[in-house]
C-alpha cells in the first residue's frame, strides 16, 4: 500500500501530500453479508462499484494507470447523467414549494 | 460552462424568490424582548411550515451545487491578518477581563439592588453571556485572552495531574446542562448578591480545578463556558492563529474533520443546541400548561424543570443520532456511525448561534445602554434606567436569524457530505435524514420564538 504513494504506476514522483486519503483515515464498520469493493491503496471500503472508481480519481488522481483513469471518466460521466436527472426532480419540488405557499398565501 | 451557468441563474432566481417569500413571513412574525414578543397574524401552522418549507428548499438549492474543487475552494478561502501591537492588546484585554470580574465581585455584593441598574447583572447577563457570545459567533472569540480565570489560573501554581481520559467531554457537558438549569430555575438574573455569590463559587471550582489539571486542560476539556465560546468562535469568519489573525468566510471552518473528536463532543455540541431552546422554551405558556398539572400532582417544581431538561436533552439526542443511523442507510455508506456522527454535529453549532442570536440580540441591544450608564456609575443607581426601544419590525430579525442558522448549517453539511463521499448523488442522499431533523427543528423554535414571553412559572 506505501509503494503506491512514492510513486505512481506511470513512475512519476508523487508528492507525499497529494494522496490525501493516506492523511484523513475514517473509521469504517463493514457489515459481512455485503459486497465490499475495497481500493488497493489506502484501502478504504466501497458498497459500490463505481463509488470506488470515483475515489481513485478523486483521492489518489495522480496514481492511476490508463484504464483506472478511463473507468473514473466513465463513472463521472454516468454520476452526471443520473445528477441531471436529479436535479430536474429537485426543481420540480423547489417549484412546488414555492407556488404551493404563494396560492396559500393569496388564499389566507 | 454554459449548462453550469444556466443552473447557476436558475438556482439564483430560486433563492431570490424564496427569500421574497421568507420575508414575506417574516414581516408577519413575532418580536422577541422586552418589547414582547407579538403573535403571529399568519395562522402559526403556516409560519411554521414557511420556515420548515424555506429550510428544506435550501437543501434542493444546496444540492445544485455539484462542483467538488468549488465547494473545497469556498471551505479553503482564508486571509491572513497581522495585529498591530498585539502583545499589548492580549494584556489590555487580560486586565479588561479581572477587572470585570472584579466589578462583578464588588458591585454585586455593595451595588444598587435594582437587577437593570447593577453593574454585574448587566455584564452577567447584557455584556458576557449575551454580547460576548453574539460577537464569539459573528466576529471571533476572544474569551481565552479575555477570560479572567484563565488569566488568573496561569499565575497560580499548578499540580499539573493528568486529566483522565475516559472522562472526556462529559463533565462539561453535565456543566452546560447545569448551569442552564440554574440560570433558568434561580433568581440569578433579579440578585445582584445571589449572582456575585454564584460567580465566586464558580471562581473557586475553576481555580481549584485549573490548578489540579492545569489551565490549559481545564479550558479545553472541562470548563463549559470556555469550550461554549470555542465552538461558537469556529462559525465566526476571525480566529486567532500564531502570530495574527485568519480570516475566513462564516461557517466554514465547521467543516473540517478534527473539529469533534468523538461522541462525548457529539453530546457536547447536540447539549449545545438544546440548552438554547430549553432557554426560551420554559418561557412560552405551553411549558406554563404543561407543568401546571405535574406542579398541582405535587412534584415540587425544581425536580419538574430538570426532569423537562433531561428529557429534552434525551431526545435532542436521540433525534441526532436517528439521523445518524438513516444518513448510513440513505448513503449506503460504510463509514462507521459514529465518525458521521462527528462529522455531522459541527453544523448544528451554525443553528445554534443562529438561535442564540434570535433570543439574544433584542434583549442585549434593549440593555446595552443601561450596561453603559452602570459601567460610569457602578455605585449610584440612576432616577430611569436607560432602555433601548426597539421598532416593531425588529421580530423580523430575529427570525431571519433562526433561518440563517439553519441554512449555513445546510451548507456546512452539503461541503461535509463532499468531503466524505466518493459519489455526488451519494453525499446528497446522506443529507436526506439531517435535512428531515432540520426541517423538524426550525418549525420547533420557531415556534418557541414566536409564542408570547410569559415569566417563568412557579419558582
Ligand atoms: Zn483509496
Amino acid at each position: 500500500m506505501s509503494d503506491a504513494h512514492e510513486s505512481d504506476v506511470r513512475g512519476r514522483d508523487v508528492p507525499a501530500d497529494v494522496d490525501r486519503a493516506a492523511t484523513d483515515a475514517h473509521d469504517y464498520d463493514v457489515p459481512t453479508d455485503e459486497p465490499v469493493y475495497r481500493c488497493d491503496r489506502c484501502g478504504r471500503p466501497f458498497a459500490r462499484e463505481d463509488w470506488l472508481r470515483l475515489h481513485r480519481g478523486i483521492d489518489h488522481p495522480d496514481a492511476l494507470d490508463d484504464e483506472e483513469v478511463e473507468t473514473y471518466r466513465d463513472a463521472f460521466a454516468d454520476e452526471q447523467a443520473e445528477i441531471r436527472r436529479f436535479r430536474l426532480k429537485a426543481l420540480g419540488a423547489l417549484i412546488l414549494i414555492y407556488f404551493g405557499l404563494l396560492m396559500v398565501y393569496a388564499v389566507l | 460552462m454554459a449548462r453550469r451557468r444556466r443552473f447557476a441563474a436558475i438556482a439564483v432566481a430560486v433563492t431570490v424568490a424564496a427569500l421574497a417569500l421568507v420575508g414575506r413571513a417574516s414581516a408577519h412574525g413575532g418580536s422577541l424582548g422586552e418589547s414582547a414578543r407579538r403573535t403571529v397574524t399568519v395562522p402559526t401552522w403556516l409560519f411554521l411550515t414557511t420556515g420548515g418549507a424555506a429550510v428544506g428548499a435550501s437543501f434542493l438549492l444546496a444540492s445544485f451545487v455539484t462542483d467538488r474543487s468549488l465547494i473545497e475552494a469556498i471551505h479553503a478561502w482564508h486571509r491572513r491578518a497581522r495585529v498591530p501591537a498585539r502583545r499589548v492588546a492580549v494584556a489590555a484585554a487580560r486586565v479588561v477581563g479581572v477587572a470585570g470580574l472584579a466589578a462583578v465581585l464588588v458591585v454585586g455584593f455593595l451595588g444598587p439592588e435594582e437587577p437593570t441598574a447593577n453593574l454585574a447583572v448587566l455584564l452577567v447577563w447584557v455584556g458576557w453571556w449575551a454580547g460576548l457570545s453574539m460577537s464569539a459567533y459573528l466576529l471571533g472569540n476572544a474569551w481565552p485572552v479575555l477570560n479572567p480565570w484563565r488569566t488568573l489560573a496561569w499565575l497560580l501554581p499548578s499540580l499539573d495531574r493528568s486529566y483522565p481520559d475516559r472522562f472526556g467531554a462529559w463533565p462539561s457537558v453535565a456543566g452546560l446542562l447545569g448551569l442552564v438549569w440554574l440560570e433558568v430555575i434561580s433568581p440569578l438574573a433579579d440578585d445582584p448578591p445571589l449572582l456575585a455569590t454564584t460567580v465566586a463559587a464558580y471562581t473557586a471550582v475553576t481555580l481549584v480545578g485549573a490548578a489540579v489539571f492545569g489551565p490549559a486542560t481545564w479550558f479545553r476539556r472541562v470548563d463549559p463556558p470556555a469550550r461554549v465560546f470555542r465552538y461558537y468562535g469556529r462559525v465566526a469568519p476571525v480566529a486567532a492563529d500564531e502570530g495574527g489573525l485568519r480570516v475566513r468566510l462564516p461557517g466554514t471552518a465547521l467543516s473540517e474533520a478534527k473539529l469533534v473528536d468523538g461522541v462525548d463532543e457529539v453530546a457536547f455540541v447536540v447539549a449545545l443546541l438544546w440548552v438554547t431552546t430549553y432557554d426560551g422554551l420554559v418561557t412560552t405558556p405551553a411549558w406554563r400548561d404543561l407543568l401546571l398539572p405535574v406542579v398541582t400532582a405535587g412534584v415540587p417544581p425544581l425536580a419538574a424543570y430538570l426532569a423537562g431538561m433531561l428529557f429534552g436533552y434525551v431526545f435532542f439526542l436521540a433525534a441526532y443520532w436517528l439521523a445518524v443511523y438513516a444518513s448510513r442507510r440513505t448513503a449506503r455508506t460504510f463509514v462507521a456511525a459514529e465518525e458521521l456522527a462527528r462529522r455531522f454535529a459541527p453544523p448544528l453549532l451554525a443553528i445554534a448561534a443562529g438561535y442564540h442570536l434570535a433570543h439574544y440580540l433584542g434583549y442585549f441591544l434593549n440593555l446595552a445602554p443601561a450596561l453603559a450608564e452602570a459601567a460610569l456609575t457602578p455605585f449610584s443607581a440612576p432616577a430611569a434606567v436607560l432602555v433601548l426601544d426597539l421598532p416593531g419590525w425588529f421580530g423580523g430579525v430575529a427570525l431571519a436569524a433562526v433561518l440563517l442558522g439553519h441554512l449555513l448549517a445546510i451548507w456546512v453539511a452539503h461541503a461535509t457530505a463532499y468531503d466524505l463521499f466518493a459519489g455526488r448523488l451519494q453525499a446528497i442522499r446522506s443529507q436526506y435524514p439531517f435535512t428531515a431533523a432540520m426541517v423538524l427543528y426550525t418549525m420547533i423554535s420557531l415556534w418557541v420564538v414566536s409564542q408570547p414571553e410569559v415569566t417563568v412559572p412557579y419558582l
